[in-house]
């Protein structure tokens, strides 16, 4: 379980400072995928990189399985799957050999690395280009490759920074059906998107951001009722005030 | 610890993977080196020796002022020629590198028995010009002093009487330090490749590995930042390591194989296997301090870009030492083997010198060296917790 109240993070650039994140708070249940929807800028990235202690959060807290990332960071870490926005993989190891480099910086022994990697590999799709050297790896398959080293070590909770993005149809079909399956092993699943059709599919629990604020949050029902419109995606709009920068 | 292991080998494991970047990495400098030495070496050699015995020719103005001293310059492989028609100019334009001018007092002063002037005119900026000056030089003063002689023994005097004080050379220098004149910019190569050997493996595990946005995942896993952070500098030291042997056995070998072909300086070089060891221990605090620094600049820095033009200056600070000893060259002093560059040129040259480094030496250099590594290596390590870093553009 993941639990953030009150984060704040502001950055200063030349144009003066930007409050980025702006007293987000937010709890999110294992067992259940939680939605992180806003326009692109909103703070969905700032407020993920603080949960998994990129960065810390000026004002606020945030509890991890009960762990406090400013005080225990590394016992944090390990709870976490994470997929950042940043996929990044090693172009010149293979899959096989990107995801084996995670596993050990989680401490794992390489018996259970060959074992999750076959698992994972499984679930994903991975068997035709797992052994293959990373140049030349189409986006899905660079991405399939970065999920299945953020799960490598079995996280019980996992976090993932606009998973479907740049994915082709049946990727991002296979790669929902994933989500729901880590949901079914009772993780808890942050999510962050700008699509509005992936919450409305998938989550349990929206919430909702813009500029830096959680504008509303609750079940795709209590969603619709708040903005009394029986469509979930018109309730979206409503609630954010503009349809900028969303995808439907 | 187990994780600086595994950023290590996954470091090593990536450069290996990337054939022609390691190749070229590992065997240019190995190959370049001797080439370079002994072509350098040679053609030094070669010159000095063609400058030394070959018949001289020196233009003279107004030669028919002295003939007694030319016919005494012929005797010692000097040819006397005419002068060209602007002697000044032909100096200037390296046609000839000395001129010896006659003035129109000569016979007269020599025939009153007083000191006769000739002038050697030169430029002293080239040098390629001091042998030849030194060769007329040597001679004419040779020419006086047996002239001197017989004027006094005309007079019934002693000759030994003009000469209370007179100095014989005896030239101290072991075979193994004239060699290390020789290789006097040996030290700056070694210096410099050990300084900057690894540079782009180090810059690229940090600033590259950001900008390929593999940075962010990789700093999401549980193990501390300065363990993948010494993981990296590990790596970049031991393929620093390896460099550095390689070039090392290749100067063995090729001084082995000059030894072979010709009789010149480098055919008297050996370098032993212990030499070989004691230039490592020597040059890895190097090393250390340049993977560190390195680290440092990637881990501040925007871009690749960025880091790659702090290099140009980087290649400079080797030299520093050097120049400094050439200006002001000082007697080898415990102080100096804290001072880094200067330290790693003091000691290699003690090294091919074959002079033993005393214990504290030793321990000066070693603590200093490594010291100044750790300092770097606290610096990067803050830097690499900045929140700045992971984040790519």
């Amino acid at each position: 379980m993941i639990e953030a109240s009150g984060l704040v993070k502001t950055f200063r650039t030349r144009g003066g400072v930007i409050r980025a994140v702006d007293g987000v708070s937010f709890r999110a249940e294992a067992g259940r995928i939680t939605g992180l929807l806003g326009p692109n800028g909103a703070g969905k990235t700032t407020t993920l990189r603080m949960l998994y202690t990129l960065m810390a959060p000026e004002a606020g807290e945030i509890r991890v399985d009960g762990l406090d990332p400013q005080r225990e960071p590394e016992r944090v870490r390990a709870r976490l799957g994470v997929l950042p926005d940043a996929r990044g993989i090693y172009k010149r190891l293979t899959a096989r050999e990107n995801i084996a480099y995670f596993g050990r910086l989680h401490g794992m022994e390489e018996e259970a690395i060959a074992r999750r990697t076959a698992l994972l590999s499984e679930q994903l799709g991975m068997s035709d280009f797992i052994d293959r050297i990373g140049e030349g790896y189409s986006q899905g398959q660079r991405t399939k490759t970065a999920i299945a080293r953020a799960l490598i070590h079995d996280p019980p909770n996992v976090i993932l920074d606009e998973p479907t993005n740049g994915l082709d149809v049946m990727t991002t079909r296979a790669l929902r059906d994933f989500l729901r399956q880590l949901r079914e092993e009772g993780r808890c699943v942050i999510f962050s998107t700008h699509i509005m059709q992936e919450v409305a599919l998938l989550c349990d629990h929206i919430v909702i951001i813009a500029r830096g604020r959680v504008v509303a949050q609750g079940s795709p029902e209590e969603l619709k009722e708040r903005a009394g419109t029986p469509n979930l995606e018109d309730a979206f709009v409503r609630l954010i005030g503009s349809e900028e920068g969303l995808i439907a | 610890m187990r994780a600086l292991w595994v950023v290590a080998s996954k470091e090593l494991l990536d450069l290996f993977r990337d054939r022609r970047t390691l190749l070229l990495g590992l065997l240019m400098w190995p190959l370049l080196f001797p080439a370079l030495i002994l072509g350098v070496g040679g053609l030094a050699e070669q010159r000095m020796r063609t400058q030394l015995e070959k018949v001289l020719e020196l233009p003279v103005l107004h030669g028919e002022r002295a003939p007694n001293l030319l016919a005494f310059l012929r005797s010692r492989d000097i040819e006397p020629i005419a002068p060209p028609p602007d002697p000044e100019a032909a100096i200037r334009e390296q046609e000839h590198d000395v001129v010896l001018a006659i003035p129109e007092d000569f016979a007269g002063l020599w025939r009153e028995s007083r000191p006769a002037r000739v002038e050697l005119w030169y430029d002293a900026s080239r040098q390629d010009a001091q042998i030849p000056v030194e060769r007329v030089q040597k001679a004419i003063e040779a020419y006086g002093q047996q002239l001197g002689v017989l004027r006094l023994l005309a007079r019934g005097v002693d000759p030994a009487v003009a000469r209370p004080v007179f100095a014989v050379r005896k030239d101290l220098s072991t075979p193994e330090a004239r060699r290390g004149m020789i290789l006097a910019f040996l030290p700056y190569l070694l210096i410099l490749s050990a300084f900057l050997g690894g540079a782009y493996l180090v810059i690229d595990a940090t600033a590259g590995e950001r900008e390929r946005q593999s940075l962010e995942p990789l700093l999401a896993t549980p193990a501390s930042r300065e363990a993948i952070m010494s993981g990296k500098i590990a790596a970049a030291c031991l393929f620093g390591m390896l460099s550095l042997l390689l070039i090392l056995a290749s100067f063995k070998g090729s001084f082995a194989l000059a030894s072979l072909f010709s009789s010149g300086p480098f055919g008297a070089v050996d370098v032993s296997w212990l030499a070989v060891a004691k230039l490592l221990l020597i040059l890895f605090p190097m090393v250390l301090i340049g993977t560190t620094l390195l680290t440092l600049i990637s881990a501040s820095v925007k871009s690749v870009k960025e880091a790659q033009t702090y290099m140009s200056v980087l290649m400079l600070l080797p030299i520093v030492p050097t120049i400094a000893l050439l200006i002001h060259p000082v007697k080898n002093q415990l102080w100096m083997f804290a001072v880094p560059f200067l330290a790693q040129n003091q000691a290699i040259m003690n090294v091919l010198r074959g002079e033993a480094i005393g214990l504290a030496e030793w321990a000066v250099y070693l603590a200093s060296g490594l010291a100044l590594g750790l300092l770097l290596w606290l610096v990067a390590a803050r830097l690499y917790h900045r929140e700045r870093l992971a984040i790519s553009a």
